[in-house]
């Protein structure tokens, strides 16, 4: 379970305090941290009554984005919530932010609904309630992925109720902005490639009513905050503003019907609503014009106080500058300047013999893992069997970003649990180095490291993808094509791919091709359904051209309204123009039986083939994938596979071929049976063998680089 | 006699090459026996310290806190007589 820590930046707000800081201890957080700047009242008391670690600010110190980021250095938690003094969570609120950021790991922020106390008024409730409604028209956990994305305001987040995976706010901390420091940070998330996300039960009742004019002067610094970090000016004109008033005073009192108000109570509460709508209109107006008006107006329509930002002629200040501290013990890819400066490690000198003894001591580098990582499941799944053959295996954890926190004993029983029961010992990091035979990088990132290590006699690079192309132009595509140029020898995951090793990048290479896990892929006692395509749409995963694949359903769907179609692979239904299943992210068994219902399986990649072909194969259920990449190189140009042009209506063609033509149909199937059961784990690793003896065989001198591919 | 004593040399030099091969041969042999020795040991380590790991446990932390040793004392104390007890109820039941 991810822990979370909770912050509170608190002046004089001992008023709530007492009642927030209950409510957060039920919740039952890692830890809570109170950030004070100068409280006249007793809330220091209150906290350290409670139990709360507080920290204390001069006044002056403060910001909104600089003291929440001296917060995040304060505190250990995985996962950081930001509340204001005022904002009490309602139960299940940390249990909802933790359900919120297994969505997905691209998730870097939070945030809950605002719920009306008691004392609310209705305009404001009612506000609250379709406001935030807006983000979960069903009622579920959401995702902003853009802050351009046609949704319900992509680009919300509120520090009154939010929160953050640490390693995201480690990288981009909040900016020292006098406000809303919070949209700012969704801003730069997003321009990270980062998403948020919004769950219905992070709830907190956040919502008091302040008399007439101290409502006015926030909305004032509001939006006067808005045109300062955003550019955002509100429009304001009579006629759209009385009939932007008009509205919400009919739609207050539609709120307050429903809430079972009576006649008189409605009437009382119509003339507040107009003050309320129509002043909020004018100060929204003159907040986001502040820079227009003398500092004295601006400081007398603020709650704040604050009257900087002059009108025209003033002097432009220098910007703010905030001090950051070092807060990496080494640069990520720092292994990447070390290889440039000073070189690789000496290898051993070459061993007569050595390619053909066993046991080898192959030492395996891995990338950080998730459950249910797929290169993970193959190269565990591989190393598992080369144990079997009699080798020597170890597994040594690169982990620059530091995503595993957890200890070598408990990260070997996570390998153990969630892919293959190796007998190998875990390493994080390479302080406990002590050679190897073979030093294997598995991942461009881990090609780098395996260039440091020294006392082994060979390095070899077990390469699943051909990784530049997971990258737009970027620092890491550029990385990720130098390891194939670092003389380690290339253990490959398909003809396509080692073709690709030696001819583009001059490597050796060897072969490997996978398998698949005929215990759980195999044809179970389903009846096979002869309308149903089922898709492979993981839409995050560029190289899968899941657009392709929805304009081919598309057209499908048009030639025939009754096919049916099912989605998998993302845990955020695609929108689509037309009606399918969504099946999630399944697991393997239900995928066993998705593939045993259905007619013709759609697959598709763009650059290396994947497993999810020959796990459909292994349920006799034919697929369909593109030609002109990887898969003729594995399955030949007219074997199980049906290759298509990359092109919706050539998608579309064979698709409907696969569900007309049964001889076809047939000969896919049968075909694909066939290919599974020469393809196994046992076989795989076989060739991986093979793959690391010819890595020592080219230290000795007794292969050739240019060989042929093995 | 020139072409005697060259032989010999050279059927020395090829008898040392062969000693020192073999010799390579068993150092490398005992190299992988400790590589995997080593390995063994250190997973079988990783599978015993399992839950103190999954639980952030340091025994050597823990027992340098004030009373640690009077509690590890006090239980070695109680679990005494109650061995005992189980003794004889064993030795008395059968």
């Amino acid at each position: 379970m991810r822990t979370i820590s909770v912050v509170i930046p608190v002046k004089d707000g001992a008023r709530w305090l007492a009642a927030t800081l209950a409510a957060v201890r039920r919740e039952a957080p890692h830890e809570i941290l109170l950030i004070d700047s100068g409280s006249t009242d007793n809330s220091v008391a209150i906290a350290r009554a409670a139990g709360v670690r507080v920290l204390e600010i001069e006044p002056a110190e403060f910001g909104h984005g600089r003291t929440r980021n001296l917060a995040v250095a304060s505190t250990s938690g995985e996962l950081i919530a930001f509340l204001t003094q005022d904002a009490e969570p309602v139960p299940g609120w940390l249990a909802a932010y933790r359900e919120a950021f297994e969505l997905d790991e691209r998730v870097g922020a939070a945030f809950g609904p605002h719920l009306p106390r008691p004392d609310t008024s209705p305009m404001i409730a009612r506000e609250l309630r379709e406001f935030f409604a807006g983000f979960s028209p069903e009622g579920g956990p959401t995702i902003q992925r853009s802050a351009d994305e046609a949704a319900w305001h992509p680009g919300f987040l509120s520090n009154a109720n939010a929160a953050y995976r640490r390693s995201v706010l480690e990288a981009i901390p909040f900016r020292d902005v006098a406000y809303a420091e919070d949209q700012a940070f969704a801003r730069d998330l997003f321009a990270a490639r980062g998403w948020k996300a919004y769950h219905p039960g992070a709830g907190v009742l956040h919502a008091h009513d302040y008399p007439w004019a101290q409502f006015m002067r926030r909305y004032f610094d509001e939006y006067r905050g808005l045109r300062e970090t955003t550019g955002h000016v509100e429009a304001i004109a009579p006629r759209s503003t009385v009939r932007a008033v008009r509205d919400a005073v009919a739609r207050d009192r539609a709120f307050l019907a429903a809430e079972g108000a009576g006649a008189a109570q409605r009437l009382r509460w119509t003339g507040r609503s107009v003050a309320h709508h129509g002043g909020r209109r004018v100060f929204a107006a003159l907040g986001s014009r502040a820079d227009r008006l003398p500092a004295a107006a601006q400081r007398g329509l603020s709650l704040e106080g604050r009257g900087d930002g002059e009108a025209s002629g003033a002097t432009p200040s220098a910007p703010r500058l905030t001090a950051i501290p070092a807060r990496r013990r080494r640069e990520l890819f720092a292994e990447i300047l070390d290889a440039e400066v000073h070189g690789a490690a000496p290898l051993l000198p070459a061993a007569p013999g050595a390619s053909a003894r066993t046991p080898l001591h192959v030492a395996i580098v891995i990338p950080p893992f998730r459950r249910g990582s797929g290169g993970h499941d193959t190269i565990f799944r591989i190393f598992r069997e080369i144990e079997r053959m009699g080798h020597t295996v170890s597994v040594w954890l690169d982990d620059p970003e530091g995503r595993h926190p957890e200890r070598p004993a408990v990260l070997r029983r996570e390998i153990r649990d969630w892919f293959a029961r190796l007998d190998a010992p875990v390493f994080t990091g390479f302080e406990q180095w002590y050679g190897a035979d073979v030093a294997l990088a598995t991942g461009w990132q881990t090609v780098f490291p395996v260039l440091g290590l020294d006392a082994c006699r060979a390095r070899a690079y077990f390469v699943q993808d051909h990784e530049p192309e997971f990258y737009p132009a970027a620092a890491e595509r550029r990385w990720a094509a130098e390891t194939y140029g670092q003389g380690l020898h290339h253990i490959c995951a398909s003809p396509w791919l080692a073709d690709l090793v030696r001819t583009r990048y001059g490597g050796t290479a060897s072969v490997f091709q996978l398998g698949a896990d005929g215990d759980v892929y195999r044809q179970l006692d389903v009846v096979r359904r002869r309308d149903t395509v089922v898709f492979y749409g993981r839409a995050v995963t560029a190289r899968r051209a899941v657009p392709l694949g929805l304009l081919a359903l598309a057209e499908l769907k048009r030639r025939r309204p009754a096919a049916r179609v099912v989605i998998y692979g993302d845990p955020i239904p695609n929108d689509t123009s037309f009606p399918y299943e969504h099946a999630g992210v399944a697991s393997q068994d239900e995928l066993a039986h998705l593939y045993c219902e259905a007619t013709v399986g759609l697959c598709l990649s763009m650059t290396n083939y994947s497993r999810v072909p020959q796990e459909m194969m292994a349920c006799g259920l034919p697929c369909v994938d593109l030609a002109g990449y990887s898969a003729e190189s594995v399955f030949g140009e007219d074997g199980p596979v049906e290759l298509s042009d990359f092109s919706p209506t050539a998608l579309a063609d064979h698709i409907e071929r696969l569900m007309d033509d049964e001889a076809l149909w047939q000969r896919r199937s049968q075909a694909g049976q066939a290919f599974v059961a020469a393809h196994t784990w046992g076989a795989a690793a076989r060739e991986v063998e093979a793959g690391l003896r010819e890595a020592l065989r080219l230290r000795e001198g007794i292969a050739q680089p240019n060989a042929p591919l093995r | 006699m020139d072409v005697d004593v060259t032989d010999r040399a050279a059927e020395d030099l090829a008898r040392e090459n062969e000693r020192l091969r073999a010799a390579i041969a068993e150092l490398e042999d005992e190299l992988a026996r400790q590589a995997a020795r080593t390995n063994t040991i250190r997973a079988e380590a990783q599978e015993r310290v399992y839950w103190l790991d999954r639980w952030n446990l340091d025994l050597n932390e823990l027992m340098r806190r004030p009373g640690a040793e009077q509690l590890r004392w006090l239980v070695r104390a109680l679990r005494q007589p109650l061995r005992a007890l189980r003794k004889l109820k064993r030795r008395l039941l059968g």
